[in-house]
């Protein structure tokens, strides 16, 4: 409270000034913004609906995708994300001159991720791939070999490549995750023995994966026998990584607990795959699954009556993503306050982002060495829930990494020097050169302000003025939203 | 929770798995002695003047008064943040008044804590050299022993102990003026005689541990931080926060990182983390002729909408983070105390330690977590380095708490998450073990060697046999130190008392 308070009261007295401080006329000369139209007509885009939808399913618009989608229908550019196989285009990324080498050098390992991601062709499957890690959470710290959490990627990209595996479902890529070598690493089920249960598996996929401590009604949708009995059920499996390269997960039936477990109330000799559906058959799990895909890329959560039909949309389709997804994508609540974004990008979403719109690519560890100080690197989640995200993103360490990723990646480019440039012509040049993003009216006459005090006698001068009229467009506050 | 348990049946690998046994253990170079599942309640912002001999830099009427006026507090802006860790939620002016209330007493007895991650190898630096525990050691571990006497080649050397009947010996990083450390002061320094009278100022316990061994890096790390042999949701100085704490001021626990150590997280009783003090600025690489940091300013003076979460926060926290680094300008953040190692990441934290301490905001507890002692493969060239650090840096520490005037009330205790194995592996390194070095240092202790040592008869697992419970050391630091009931804080108690060389039992002097 005190924090935030404390700096709203000095915000008030420093606009004060600012406002005064700019001639209006300086806000009447400004390029004309995205952000002007305000209308959502989901049959018919506006640049700023796709930009809205380009960065909430994926990592920002490039320029094509802006042009190309202006004026068709919200669902046919959904279509696309959801329908699109995955690829890659463009040179793959190196670490100081070398090949990625990610068994070698975990490092490479997230750098070879991000590089995926920066260089997707459609960046959906990438998104909602980085959504199952988040949500399945293995952390590199606890998994050994490396290639374990490659596989899983694979794993997770499988389940999110919806136009190469339109049929989808959860409770698939659950039953896949169980017996997953780097999950049963992760979670020490590769311990789990009749006569030794281990539980760690079995609450995670109750408390976290699947269900939630508490039902919808605030009442517990487990107890501490279930954890135990369903343990029991998961009994058994190993993991064979004698080649790391092509590691598997084997079921030693005398391994397993061989005997009645009751869970939920039911009785049976359940064996891993039946507690996979005890759970997916709980009451609790449709809404509790439906409401984190959708928090995903929603501000608002949703309201009951949505809750409903998705949750409907979600078990009337056998636990498939995409008709899900379909509908959240194309949820008029996507494109609420469409005029001033209302959502923290994620570092990965920021980072990746910014890499597409200036066409960067992965050549060394500036994208892994700020993930790490905005608080997410990919593969090295904090705990088994994941990041916490939302607000937290943000605090005044994460800030700076924020700004000086961008800043370092900025000053790494080439920035043409223009004799003669005026203020205006710099400033659309700078904007032109970073994919036109959002910026509110006031952040365009801040920055604009800014390009007329600054100095362009010399040449130093004029490329110290891009430089910095780039990264306050591309790295400021409004940047850190989608 | 994930566990590390694996590493329990990786140890047990034949000689011949050493190497990939050392890549994979890498993994666990990542510290988890961090608090990561509860998210601070509050970032307090520290005054300047707290870190600039307060309460000296407040007028004096001001001590300890109700209402202090926060613009007068806060005239010389902020010099960093803590991520206040509370059960009951606190304004941060009420706070700053109870340090300030603090601050007009006399300041109490506390205790630094130094963790040395990975799992440090006691045995290569307290050394055996009684003839026939000599052989012995050099026959287990010959690829990476001591020599006995000056380094000679690769061979690093050691210097015998006085108060120990010539059978122990510091390995010769620790000593002052001889092997790499060049520093006048050293381990050699602080016990001196080893008698434990004046100028015998450390106390040594050459294998404290529980037993049976627990070999996981995150289970050890646990206990210890529990101060029990199990795993429990509150540390050991966290408990004894909540029975003889303050409930108001959370500086009263520092964790210097990004969040807690698990050895301060408490039920009820409010602590902190600090990573750094001092702040950083927008800047642009390249850009020269403009202020980033200004114009940035002007972004975040833009008002976001009602009811925009996201960019209001984004705005306001760059805000935010424009107006710290403003205040710092002209600043020193942390005055340095002559005589640390340089350039590393102790000496920048103790340093940060002392100056806490000296601000005399009713500190009672800093956590340090440093290091990478978990040396598989190449340990002289990884550990050594280290142990000179460590040795320069606690003779420093002190030396800078003197000059404070404050060094009568603090102690330093040092310790890991376990030792490590007697028998060397082929990687010249060790593999997960019992009976690690654990140190208590400050003049109020009695200095000398208070813990057996246990020689390096192999047990039926191929480690020390563990002399001290490193809980009876947490119950004497209680007991004769912080003050209060050790029964009350550490479950499973009383531990044995400590038994030092000249059969006392006593901790402090």
């Amino acid at each position: 409270m005190s924090r935030l308070a404390y700096s709203a009261n000095k915000r008030r007295k420093r606009k004060a000034k600012r406002a005064a401080a700019v001639p209006r006329r300086h806000r009447l000369s400004l390029p004309p913004s995205p952000s002007v139209d305000q209308t959502i007509d989901l049959g018919s885009m506006s640049p700023t609906m796709v930009d809205r939808l380009f960065w909430r399913a994926g990592f920002g618009p490039t320029l094509q995708d802006r042009t190309a989608w202006t004026g068709k229908p919200v669902k046919d550019a959904v279509a696309w994300l959801l329908g699109t196989p995955a690829g890659v285009s463009g040179t793959p990324g190196t670490n100081a001159g070398k090949p990625l080498d990610p068994t070698g050098d975990d490092t490479d390992l997230v750098l070879s991720w991000v590089d995926r991601m920066v260089r997707s062709t459609n960046p959906f499957p990438e998104r909602l791939g980085f959504f199952w890690h988040r949500h399945f959470a293995n952390s590199r710290m606890s998994v050994s070999p490396p290639q374990l959490l490659m596989q899983q990627n694979d794993l997770f990209r499988k389940y999110a490549d919806l136009g190469a595996n339109p049929n989808a479902s959860f409770a698939d890529l659950a039953h896949e995750v169980t017996i997953n070598p780097s999950m049963l690493r992760f979670l020490t089920g590769e311990y789990n023995v009749k006569g030794a249960p281990n539980e760690n598996y079995a609450r995670e996929l109750m408390e976290l994966f699947g269900l939630g401590v508490t039902g919808p009604a605030g009442t517990p949708n487990y107890s501490e026998d279930d954890v135990k009995q369903l343990a029991k059920a998961f009994s058994g499996w190993q993991i064979d990584d004698s080649n790391p390269d092509a590691a598997t997960s084997y079921f030693t039936p005398d391994r397993w607990y061989n005997g009645p477990k009751i869970v939920f109330g039911k009785f049976g000799n359940y064996k891993y795959a039946d507690a996979v559906d005890l759970v997916l058959a709980h009451p609790s799990h449709p809404s509790f699954f439906v409401a984190k895909l959708w928090n995903e890329f929603v501000a608002a959560p949703p309201d009951a009556a949505t809750l409903a039909k998705l949750t409907a949309t979600y078990t009337g389709s056998g636990l498939k993503v995409k008709p899900l997804l379909e509908q959240i994508l194309s949820d008029p609540a996507l494109f609420a306050s469409l005029t001033e974004p209302n959502m923290v990008k994620p570092p990965v979403v920021y980072v990746v982002g910014a890499m597409r719109s200036l066409a960067a690519g992965i050549t060394d560890t500036t994208a892994t060495d700020h993930l790490d100080s905005m608080g997410q690197l990919p593969y090295f989640p904090p705990t088994v829930a994941g990041w916490e995200g939302g607000l937290s993103w943000l605090n005044t360490n994460t800030a700076l990494a924020r700004f000086g990723f961008v800043a370092t990646l900025l000053s790494q480019m080439t920035i043409d020097d223009t004799p003669g440039e005026t203020a205006a012509s710099a400033y659309d040049r700078a904007y032109a050169a970073i994919g036109q993003p959002w910026l509110a009216p006031g952040t365009q006459a801040a920055i604009h302000d800014f390009a007329t005090r600054a100095g362009s006698g010399t040449s130093k001068l004029r490329k110290e003025r891009q430089l910095m009229l780039r990264a306050l467009m591309l790295a400021g506050p409004d940047a850190q939203v989608m | 929770m994930p566990d590390d348990s694996r590493n329990g049946d990786l140890d047990k690998l034949p000689a011949g798995g050493a190497d990939a046994h050392a890549l994979r253990c890498a993994d666990c170079a990542r510290s988890d002695s961090l608090v990561t599942d509860l998210a601070p309640t509050s970032q307090l912002p520290i005054p300047a003047e707290a870190m600039a001999g307060f309460p000296d830099g407040v007028p004096h009427a001001r001590r300890g008064a109700r209402g202090v006026d926060r613009r007068t507090f806060m005239r010389n802006g902020l010099i960093g943040m803590a991520s206040v860790y509370s059960a009951s939620r606190l304004d941060w002016g009420s706070i700053w008044e109870a340090a300030l209330a603090e601050a007009a007493e006399p300041m109490q007895k506390s205790i630094v804590c130094i963790f040395l991650n990975g799992g440090n190898d006691g045995l290569n630096a307290i050394v055996p050299v009684a003839s026939d525990q000599f052989s012995a050691y050099q026959a287990a571990r010959s690829n990476i022993a001591r020599v006995i006497g000056p380094s000679s080649g690769t061979k690093v050397g050691t210097t015998v102990m006085p108060g120990t009947g010539g059978s122990l010996a510091f390995a010769n990083p620790l000593v002052s003026g001889a092997g790499n450390n060049t520093d006048t002061k050293g381990f050699d320094t602080l016990y001196g005689d080893g008698s434990g009278g004046a100028g015998s100022d450390l106390a040594i316990f050459p294998a404290a541990d529980y037993t049976p061994a627990n070999r996981s890096h995150f289970e050890s790390r646990d206990y210890w931080f529990a101060g029990a042999q199990q795993q429990l949701q509150t540390g050991w100085l966290g408990r004894w926060l909540d029975a003889y704490g303050s409930q108001a001021n959370p500086l009263q626990a520092v964790s210097l990182d990004s969040s807690l150590s698990k050895q301060i997280r408490s039920t009820s009783a409010p602590v902190c983390a600090i990573e750094n003090l001092g702040g950083a600025r927008f800047q642009v690489p390249g850009v020269t002729t403009a202020d980033a940091n200004a114009e940035v300013g002007k972004l975040a003076a833009v008002a976001a909408g009602a009811g925009n979460d996201g960019l209001g926060r984004s705005r306001s926290i760059y805000g935010l983070t424009v107006d710290v680094s403003n205040r710092l300008t002209g600043l020193g953040a942390v005055t340095p105390g002559p005589g640390y190692p340089p350039n590393t990441d102790l000496s920048r934290k103790l340093q940060l330690a002392a100056t806490l301490l000296g601000a005399g905001l009713g500190t009672r507890i800093v956590t340090i977590d440093w290091g990478s002692f978990d040396t598989h493969g190449g340990q002289v060239t990884a550990q050594d380095p280290q142990l000179s650090v460590l040795s320069r840096g606690l003779a420093a520490f002190k030396a800078d708490l003197a000059a404070r005037g404050i060094e009568d009330k603090v102690v330093t205790m040092v310790f890991s998450e376990f030792g490590r194995r007697i028998a060397s592996n082929d990687s010249q390194g060790t593999d997960h073990g019992a009976g690690g070095m654990m140190l208590v240092s400050g003049s109020a202790v009695r200095g000398g060697l208070t813990g057996e040592h246990p020689g390096v008869k192999v047990d039926d697992d191929g480690d020390l046999v563990v002399k001290t419970d490193f809980r009876s050391v947490y119950q004497a630091l209680i007991g004769e130190w912080l003050g209060g009931d050790p029964g009350a804080v550490l479950p499973g108690g009383p531990f044995p008392a400590i038994h030092r060389y000249d059969g006392g039992s006593a901790l402090m002097k």
